[in-house]
């Protein structure tokens, strides 16, 4: 068992999240051509607009669709299935918390490739300051906010039809995942109506920015994502965590210097062990990178299932430091 | 091609129909009520009334050879019942009847499966020495999202009575769902079928909503198939892409068979099946690659420059600096 953790906390991380993130990608993008549904409450962007491959449909998709019925209804029986999809998103969420950005979520997946492919360019990567860092992240709730009352809007005849699923207008998803299966259909722009036309040139230009932005800042989109919104909401009780010692901690910065997400308390918070932040992916690089054992610690339902170790990081690093050379040698 | 004895039936059966104009004016179930101004519930099968969650179909029996200026029916001879055969094959009977609301003959039915539901309405009476057998059909789409898409192919395929001496069936179109709609431009093929076996030569018209018709004859299958027409020219501010535009197909075959109903003796039998479907705007009519294309890499390329000439502007030349001490 001591050698297994020991293994574990050797394990080339890098590596291993490349096979499980291709995994789910093959998984949500193309599962439906093998007969595959999750679930319609998935609590990442498996794109609903992916119609033939999609292995099981985003939340947001049936939250928008549920949100824009009719209040005579919603608030009668049809809260029952807003309440039940609720729920199964939240069964599905508790499983791997955040994780579902940082392994699972095929537009992340794609910005790791962008990443990847501006590395092997030399082509050096944007960070923001820490002020531009704290009113970004706020951009996200407000998406929520209107992903949630606009459709709400058109339940109660305020607002036009052609606004019903306003978030997935102007998710690059929604553009980009269907292109995966063959499905060129949503590059388009809608002139059926005013509304159409404006939210689906605001899709069109949002995806251009998506590939722009994603090429020179590490998860660019996540910082605006909605859906990382509504995890934060729901992360208390998931049964995978991020943990840290505070005592074990010698504030060196390396998990902050590896963050894709410029989370600063990952380094500077030794006071509190549930350290997992609102833009947290959990996608662990911080627990790869410490030098300093169990100071940083992944749980499973409070059991760790892989901790930072001296050996570990040493390990990675000639690793890393072995490919580097490599790929100067070619 | 038609067999000979096919071509025979066929000819026989243009000729009693060109003979004895005015043809009856077909029968048709239409899921739109009188004076409908469209705000009731949608779902994707059209029209619907939730009761409790679950779905209601109401549907109007009217009479016309075009959807949009068919009256709507207050009052026939006989019992007007409606067969309905659900999705599972089980067959129910309703009477048709006029409410409070609306001075014309309706019925509404529970839909509580996913799935197509097939609705008749059989009606026969003896005109001069002709017994006129009118067979009204109306195939009926119950499917809410929030029940999933992963039954949706097995229900596909569409149903038939083969107790119906006539009737028209939608054939499914290439990669079908519950979510597929017909357009303009679209093909759509249809089979004619006698006590559901395929009928060559039967005279099969399709009428858009606004008049607009084309009359075939089915093949050695029993086939049809018509390009649907543009038929809905509104202005930009009044265009809407989930207008339905209704059209109306009508299949006609006499037969020299001769008989008594109710004490009326006939000579021939004439065969009069409808089928009411509805088909929507082209994606094509509203939707744009060009300009789409045209918006992303716009924002690509402004941005993708703009991070260029804000990273060049950082860059300082090298300088070397030296220190006197």
């Amino acid at each position: 068992m001591t050698k297994l953790k020991a293994a574990i906390n050797r394990v080339d991380l890098r590596r291993f999240r490349f096979w499980v993130q291709l995994g789910f990608f093959v998984l949500l993008v193309y599962g439906g051509y093998f007969a595959i549904n999750l679930s319609n409450d998935l609590p990442t962007f498996a794109c609903a607009f992916n119609k033939e491959g999609r292995g099981g449909v985003c939340f947001l998709m049936p939250l928008q669709h549920l949100m824009a019925t009719r209040w005579s209804s919603l608030f009668g029986w049809a809260g029952l299935g807003v309440l039940t999809a609720l729920l199964t998103f939240a069964l599905w969420f508790i499983v791997l918390n955040k994780a579902w950005c940082g392994y699972a979520c095929p537009l992340g997946t794609l910005q790791d490739w962008i990443t990847s492919l501006r590395k092997r360019l030399g082509i050096r990567y944007a960070r923001y300051s820490q002020s531009q860092f704290r009113s970004l992240s706020t951009i996200k709730y407000v998406l929520l906010a209107l992903t949630i009352l606009l459709p709400l809007g058109i339940g109660g005849g305020l607002l036009p039809h052609s606004m019903g699923t306003p978030f997935c207008d102007i998710c690059p998803g929604r553009m980009i995942i269907p292109l995966f299966s063959g499905d060129t259909s949503q590059l388009t722009i809608d002139f059926s109506s005013k509304t159409a036309m404006i939210m689906t040139a605001l899709g069109m230009l949002i995806t251009g920015l998506f590939f722009a932005g994603a090429f020179v800042r590490k998860r660019f989109f996540c910082f605006f994502c909605p859906m990382s919104a509504l995890h934060y909401l729901f992360s208390k009780p998931a049964l995978l965590n991020l943990k840290k010692d505070g005592d074990k901690c010698t504030r060196c910065g390396d998990c902050y210097r590896v963050c894709d997400m410029q989370i600063r308390e990952i380094a500077d918070d030794v006071e509190n062990p549930r350290i997992m932040q609102d833009d947290c992916i959990l996608c662990f690089k911080c627990i790869a990178a410490c030098p300093e054992d169990g100071a940083l610690k992944a749980t499973f339902v409070g059991v760790p299932i892989f901790e930072s170790t001296e050996e570990g990081f040493h390990k990675r690093m000639n690793q890393a430091t072995d490919t580097k050379r490599d790929n100067h040698a070619d | 091609m038609l067999s000979p004895p096919a071509q025979a039936v066929a000819v026989l059966s243009i000729l009693l129909a060109a003979c004895n104009l005015p043809a009856a004016e077909p029968l048709w179930l239409s899921d739109t009520a009188p004076h409908s101004r469209g705000h009731g519930s949608q779902g994707h099968g059209g029209p619907v009334e939730v009761r409790k969650g679950v779905y209601y179909k109401r549907l109007w029996l009217r009479q016309g050879q075009a959807a949009d200026n068919s009256d709507y029916v207050s009052r026939v001879d006989e019992t007007p019942k409606l067969v309905l055969i659900d999705t599972d094959g089980k067959v129910v009977e309703k009477l048709l009847k006029k409410d409070d609301k609306a001075d014309a003959l309706n019925v509404a039915f529970a839909m509580p499966n996913e799935g197509f539901y097939n609705a008749y309405l059989k009606r026969q009476h003896v005109e001069g020495d002709r017994l006129e057998v009118q067979i009204a059909k109306a195939e009926v789409l119950k499917h809410s999202c929030r029940e999933g898409h992963d039954h949706v192919q097995e229900k596909m395929p569409p149903h038939h009575n083969a107790g119906m001496p006539l009737e028209i069936v939608r054939n499914r179109q290439p990669k079908e769902n519950f979510h597929s709609r017909l357009g303009h431009g679209d093909e759509v093929s249809f089979t004619v079928l006698r006590n559901g076996n395929p009928l060559p030569g039967a005279r099969v018209t399709l009428t858009s909503g606004q008049g607009w018709s084309k009359s075939l004859l089915s093949d050695e299958q029993g086939r049809v198939s018509y390009t649907m027409i543009r038929d809905y020219y509104p202005s930009w501010e009044a265009f809407e892409k989930r207008h339905a535009q209704p059209y109306l197909v009508n299949a006609l075959y006499t037969l020299p068979q001769a008989g008594e109903l109710d004490g009326q003796a006939y000579r021939e039998t004439r065969y009069l099946a409808s089928y009411a479907g509805k088909y929507y705007p082209s994606p094509d009519d509203y939707e744009s690659y060009a300009y789409g294309l045209s918006f992303g890499l716009f924002a690509l390329l402004s941005t993708g420059g703009g991070i260029y000439l804000f990273r060049r502007r950082r860059k300082r030349p090298y300088q070397e600096v030296s220190f006197n001490d």
